[in-house]
């Protein structure tokens, strides 16, 4: 298709291929875009979600998905072929879980460290957090 | 086939497989399906139905907190289309979206012959003729 058509339309171009999705979760899903709609609601098929931890990878097949757009932070094509060369690792799906799991955990530490440092300034920047630390909130109010 | 429309045709229908032999069978074989909201909680449930909002309707459903340590068995559920994340649903619909692109396949011939009646001028062409 020479012409670009704006908006959604765009993707149009992608149908039938091999996409990859991120999520504003931050998720990770791979499978063969079929559909499409104006609100950028998509519809993957073969889907699989695709754990990074480090330079290893582990694959969740998932089987047909339908995304709500809103959801959606970026989507493009796959080069199956660069995707062979590429120098990661993959392990199996328990293998990933656990090592995210690791992962996970030491983010959520590291977080809290981050949190306390700055109520220290009295600074409260994420309403998640805040919730959790109501009692401390309330204390120093 | 738009996203929403696989939807529509995952909705009320009985799986494919075996699903006349009995009413027993019948129920759980109505198409299950997996949503999860925006908050990261899970919903696992027969659809009853769907409309155009994305707004939902499930029934028999396991309902599964954001960490997937609670598990809560609701009866019947309704989710508004906004607050969801994504849907996973069962492979065997694709084969529900032939049979029905099939069954509207095979209405059209009829309209089409309403169409093209002889009554009807061929207005389109004729425009084309004369750039040529």
């Amino acid at each position: 298709m020479s012409q670009y058509l704006p908006g959604t339309a765009s993707l149009l171009e992608d149908l039938d291929k091999k996409l990859m999705v991120l999520l504003r979760d931050g998720r990770t899903l791979i499978g063969y875009l079929r559909s499409i709609d104006q609100f950028a609601n998509l519809v993957l098929h073969q889907a699989i979600e695709r754990i990074h931890v480090g330079n290893k990878y582990g694959d969740i097949p998932i089987g047909i998905f339908v995304i709500r757009g809103e959801n959606v932070v970026l989507c493009g094509e796959i080069d199956s072929e660069k995707e062979e060369r590429v120098d990661l690792k993959r392990v199996d799906i328990d293998e990933i879980l656990a090592e995210q799991k690791v992962e996970l955990e030491a983010k959520r530490e590291k977080e809290k460290l981050r949190l306390k440092a700055m109520q220290n300034y009295g600074l409260f920047f994420n309403a998640d957090v805040l919730y959790l630390n109501k009692v401390k909130f309330k204390q120093i109010l | 086939m738009l996203p929403l429309t696989l939807l529509r045709t995952a909705q009320n229908h009985p799986m494919v497989s075996g699903s006349h032999s009995s009413d027993a069978s019948l129920n759980s074989a109505l198409i299950s399906k997996l949503v999860e909201l925006k908050n990261g909680e899970t919903f696992n449930g027969h659809l009853v139905s769907c409309d155009n909002w994305m707004n939902i309707h499930l029934r028999e459903v396991i309902c599964t907190s954001r960490d997937g340590d609670k598990f809560v068995r609701i009866n019947e559920c309704y989710i508004r289309g906004s607050t969801i994340k994504y849907l996973r649903i069962p492979d065997e619909v694709i084969d529900l979206v032939k049979e029905e692109h099939n069954r509207k396949e095979s209405k059209r011939p009829q309209v089409k012959e309403r169409k093209f009646n002889k009554a009807m001028p061929n207005k389109f062409s004729a425009p084309k003729k004369k750039k040529m």
